[in-house]
């Protein structure tokens, strides 16, 4: 299943809200086929990172790019592509299947492709997301989160973009997320790109983390290179010493 | 409670709604809307004031003084003022719910807001009429002076303020029920039928009490005075009980079933799309609303032309309804284009070319639309009212030249309409909007009624075929460079929709 490794790649790239700086990153790349954990506190930089990737942003400085196509400038990279933020990625007023139906359809899937595929996530939707005759915007956060993070996985992109898809998540679907994006990415050699505050499960997928403050990129840890765990234990911790001596 | 805490607290609740309604997203970043709203009110407002100067002359003949026959017929008032709270009003058991766990006695929170309410400017609003009228019909007359008008005028705003405070009662109702609604107006439509058509005791009493306050009567006063308190404290004891209500509220959530609308694959993303459409307006309040106001409207300007005799030979009214028969569906539904999207805009800008597809999509289901009017039009055709060559024209015209031009503001819109925003709240319009839909429903009309008194209405419905039918063909080109120059202000209105929403 195996087909190409996607890049991602920022140069340069400055953005700022008013006087605040929200993301600054001079170099970072991201090598096909890998699992990338972006972790920091609230405010980092993370979301907007992802935002001006996805060119729902624009930065004011810099480049983005994707497979080496600048995302700012071409929309070729959409069809390889998944990502769900929030849920304004989410028709709301439709019902999961429907929306699942729409999503598979416009990536070319016809209905057999879609309901095969449906069932690599089985475990997740956990008989709580189809069959329930009801609009997405009636669905619990975490079934919303479940409907989005499947949408941007259908068509089996080979870049996955998602922001804290542990987030709402009870812990049974916090782990299938986990085992369906590892198996996802031995299987297809997809690269991923995840940011979560969850630092355990954060670390036991990805294969890379970087961490993130006032919109920078402090550390850019690789697994095996160096004990994640310990530096961001040490990092959290000195920030909450540090903020509560502002306090 | 001290009197000071009481004093201070007062102060504190009437600033925070005062910022509520000044900070509502309606009018926080719409300076178009503001400006429309103020316009709006201020043409009521001459309105009413031009009647009130009015009145005292056109009545002056009468058996009657003239405010005594506008005090008999205060009913009216009432009535029309109960209805145009509607949607400006909101209950205290709408707005408690913040306030609910602060330790301010419970009892005192309602009264405030319920003072609000009577002291509020809407029960003002009336004065438009009432002090020119009253100023002309008593402060000028040979018997009475200008204390007696300061008299009416209590009186007056103190029956206002009854009114607001029996609308709030009612409207707490309606809000757990609609059919509540019924009650109100059976009541209203009792004492106009028993207490003034059929009888007079009504008009009499009414007439009595607010004359009476012109006197300055205490006993008058006194029972305008006992009704206000009455009500106030029913709303008082209502209010606290329907608040827990309100927080405990649970959306009911209908079952739906899923539609594939099979019949729509076979058109592609397209397809696709026309479906998002055709689901949108079935299960979206606003939007539900918003195609339903256009499909009335195109049915009654039909039914004008095909069932009536009334604008036969005005050249101008018929240039009006032919129009609009065809334009007006399109243009209330497209004047808020990509409002309805701005809700799911980052899913559908994560997709390639989604929004042109998307555009596609709306541009034919609107002109499929068409097929209304084209059936409402057999009848004036047949009986000679217009001819076939006008009728094309008006529909061509329609989708080749006025769609497109109210399809430009795909590229501008960029406040997301909430979809299932109660329908009181109302949407905001921005200064394009209310420019592009005005200049859709007037500039057309125009051309057609100029086109006819130039040549003839053959013509004129051949030109606008002809006009029409370009736009029809390039509509890939024109629909292509709109989602391209909606492409170029992306972020801008990607932002829009963010904050909007």
């Amino acid at each position: 299943m195996k087909t190409w490794q996607v890049s991602v790649q920022l140069d340069n790239v400055k953005k700022t809200f008013g006087d605040k700086v929200a993301l600054s990153i001079d170099n970072f790349k991201i090598e096909g086929g890998e699992i990338l954990g972006l972790v920091g506190n609230n405010g980092a930089g993370k979301t907007t990172m992802f935002r001006i990737l996805l060119d729902l942003l624009k930065a004011d400085l810099g480049e983005a790019r994707i497979d080496n196509i600048l995302t700012s400038e071409s929309e070729d990279w959409k069809a390889f592509t998944g990502a769900y933020l929030d849920s304004g990625f989410l028709i709301d007023y439709l019902t999961p299947e429907e929306y699942f139906a729409f999503v598979g359809k416009v990536n070319g899937l016809n209905k057999d492709d879609i309901d095969t595929r449906l069932k690599r996530f089985q475990d997740l939707m956990n008989g709580e997301v189809m069959g329930q005759d009801k609009l997405i915007r009636n669905l619990s956060a975490g079934n919303k989160q479940k409907v989005g993070i499947i949408a941007a996985m259908l068509h089996n992109p080979q870049l996955i973009i998602l922001d804290e898809p542990f987030n709402f998540l009870d812990p049974s679907s916090q782990l299938a997320i986990k085992y369906i994006l590892e198996e996802y990415n031995k299987e297809t050699g997809a690269t991923i790109l995840v940011s979560s505050h969850n630092l355990s499960h954060t670390l036991e997928i990805c294969t890379r983390v970087a961490l993130l403050e006032h919109g920078e990129i402090i550390k850019d840890m690789r697994k095996g290179e160096t004990d994640i765990n310990a530096e961001l234990e040490q990092y959290f911790e000195s920030s909450l010493h540090h903020e509560t001596q502002n306090v | 409670m001290t009197f000071k805490e009481k004093v201070f607290l007062y102060k504190l609740l009437n600033r925070n709604r005062t910022l509520a309604e000044k900070r509502h997203p309606m009018f926080d970043k719409n300076k178009a809307m503001k400006i429309f709203t103020f316009i709006f009110i201020g043409f009521w407002a001459c309105y009413l004031m031009f009647f009130g100067f009015l009145f005292p002359n056109v009545l002056k003949d009468e058996s009657e003084e003239a405010y005594d026959i506008i005090n008999g017929g205060f009913l009216v008032f009432f009535i029309i003022d109960f209805l145009t709270r509607f949607g400006l009003q909101e209950t205290p058991a709408q707005i408690i719910k913040p306030y609910k766990l602060l330790p301010i006695p419970e009892n005192y929170l309602h009264s405030v807001f319920l003072i609000r309410i009577g002291l509020g400017g809407y029960n003002l609003f009336w004065f438009f009429f009432f002090v020119p009228f009253g100023l002309l019909s008593i402060a000028l007359a040979p018997f009475y002076n200008f204390l007696n008008l300061v008299g009416y005028l209590l009186g007056v705003w103190l029956m206002f303020v009854v009114s607001g405070y029996w609308y709030l009662f009612w409207r707490t109702l309606i809000n757990h029920h609609t059919l509540y609604i019924l009650c109100p107006l059976g009541v209203y439509a009792a004492l106009l039928f028993f207490g003034m058509i059929d009888g007079q005791w009504c008009y009499d009493a009414l007439q009595w009490l607010l004359r009476g306050c012109i006197t300055w009567n205490p006993i008058n006063f006194g029972i305008i005075v006992i009704a206000v308190l009455i009500m106030f404290y029913i709303n008082r004891i209502f209010q606290k009980k329907f608040v827990y209500m309100e927080i405990a509220k649970v959306e009911k959530i209908k079952k739906v079933k899923s539609r594939e609308m099979a019949y729509l694959n076979k058109f592609g993303d397209v397809g696709e799309y026309l479906k998002l459409e055709i689901k949108s307006i079935l299960r979206n309040k606003v939007v539900k609303k918003q195609f339903t106001s256009g499909l009335i409207c195109t049915l009654m300007l039909c039914s004008l032309f095909a069932f009536t005799d009334a604008y036969d030979g005005q050249e101008f009214m018929r240039s009006f309804i032919c129009v609009y028969c065809f334009a007006c569906l399109g243009v209330i539904t497209l004047t808020s284009v990509m409002g309805p999207e701005g809700n799911y805009i980052d899913g559908l800008m994560s997709r390639k070319e989604s929004v042109l597809s998307l555009l596609k999509a709306k541009y034919y289901f609107i002109c499929i639309m068409m097929i209304i009017p084209i059936c409402f039009c057999v009848m004036p055709i047949l009986q000679n009212k217009m001819t076939v060559m006008e009728a094309l024209g008006c529909m061509l015209f329609s989708a080749g030249c006025i769609f497109p031009f109210v399809f430009q503001l795909a590229v501008y819109n960029s406040t997301t309409i909430n979809l299932n925003e109660k329908m009181t709240k109302g949407t905001s319009n921005s200064k394009a909007q209310i420019l592009v839909s005005l200049a859709a429903l007037f500039v057309p009309m125009a051309i057609m009624y100029v086109l006819t008194i130039a040549f003839n209405t053959f013509y004129a419905g051949m030109i606008m075929s002809i006009l029409g039918t370009i736009g029809v063909v390039l509509h890939p080109m024109w629909l292509k460079n709109i989602y391209s120059r909606f492409m170029k202000r992306r972020y801008e209105n990607m932002a829009g929709f963010r904050a909007t929403r």
